[in-house]
């Protein structure tokens, strides 16, 4: 081969004529080729495989990140769901406590209403009874006060004759 | 000794003064058993029991009028009259008293009945209607 390469590289017709080395072109190929074995035989495989490595950690990575993002998806739908629920039940609460609230205040206006009712209809009643008692003492005051001044004038004023009449006039109702 | 009631007692002197006993024996005798049964006391009410015998059998009524002046005779014999037809008695005898608390009028009263025609009677009628 070499004697090849030197022939070859001796004629002056040829590759010599594009002004190139051509002993000097083949050491440089065999250098490349020696090259590209040792790459190719202990750095290109070892390469690939730290890219490989790298591509699969790229890869579990990105299914990674996805089943995160589906996971974080999902955990946003059940928080969505979750705090549809929270407002649901909050809002049946509220609505609840709302109507508990206004069944409350009806039954205390209810109930303050009879109390209310209750105590106008005692006052009342008890202003009856009094105004009744005191209508009563009046009319015993003023009936002991004519009395009184009957038996004065009475006493003044009745006579003998008058009584007479009376006596007579009672004999009279008693007959009869 | 055999205690007599004071029922029996007047019942016993008003029989013996429709006899026509004299008042004073009759009187004597009850008298004697009220004193003998320790029971003077009783000696007034024994007298309107016997009241009352009389007048219940249709004898004698004793009336006892009040008025706040003195009647006129008159007076006392209506009176007398209407007691005998009101108490169907056949005697009255009438206790007149006078008494100005009554005012005017006149109050009958017997051993059975009573009428209240006096003044006072009248205007306590009255108070009590007020």
């Amino acid at each position: 081969m070499i004697q090849l390469v030197s022939q070859f590289s001796s004629s002056s017709s040829g590759i010599s004529s594009l002004g190139l080395n051509l002993k000097s072109f083949i050491f440089q190929l065999i250098t490349f080729l020696i090259v590209l074995l040792i790459l190719s035989r202990w750095v290109f495989p070892r390469l690939v495989a730290t890219l490989e490595k790298r591509r699969e950690a790229l890869e579990r990575s990105l299914e990674q990140a996805k089943a995160t993002e589906e996971t974080l998806k999902a955990a946003e739908e059940k928080a969505d769901k979750l705090l549809h629920r929270a407002r649901e039940q909050a809002d049946v609460s509220l609505t609840d406590a709302s109507k508990k609230a206004k069944a409350v205040i009806t039954d205390a206006e209810s109930a303050a209403g009879e109390k209310a009712g209750r105590i106008i209809k005692d006052a009342q009643a008890h202003l009856a009874q009094e105004h009744e008692r005191l209508h009563q003492e009046l009319r015993s005051e003023l009936a002991d006060l004519v009395i009184r001044t009957t038996e004065r004038v009475v006493r003044q004023k009745l006579d003998k004759e008058t009584d007479k009449q009376l006596v007579e006039t009672a004999i009279k109702e008693l007959k009869s | 000794m055999i205690l007599l009631s004071r029922r029996h007692l007047a019942r016993y002197g008003a029989a013996q003064l429709i006899a026509d006993q004299p008042v004073v024996i009759v009187a004597r005798e009850l008298a004697s058993v009220l004193l003998e049964s320790k029971r003077a006391k009783e000696a007034d009410m024994l007298v309107a029991d016997i009241a009352w015998e009389l007048e219940s059998r249709g004898k004698v009524a004793n009336v006892k009028v009040t008025s706040a002046f003195p009647l006129t005779l008159s007076l006392k014999r209506d009176i007398q009259k209407f007691v005998k037809g009101a108490a169907k008695v056949d005697n009255v005898i009438l206790d007149e008293l006078t008494d100005k608390k009554v005012l005017g009028g006149m109050r009958i009263e017997t051993a059975t009945y009573a009428w209240d025609k006096t003044v006072a009677r009248a205007l306590s009628d009255i108070r009590e209607e007020f």
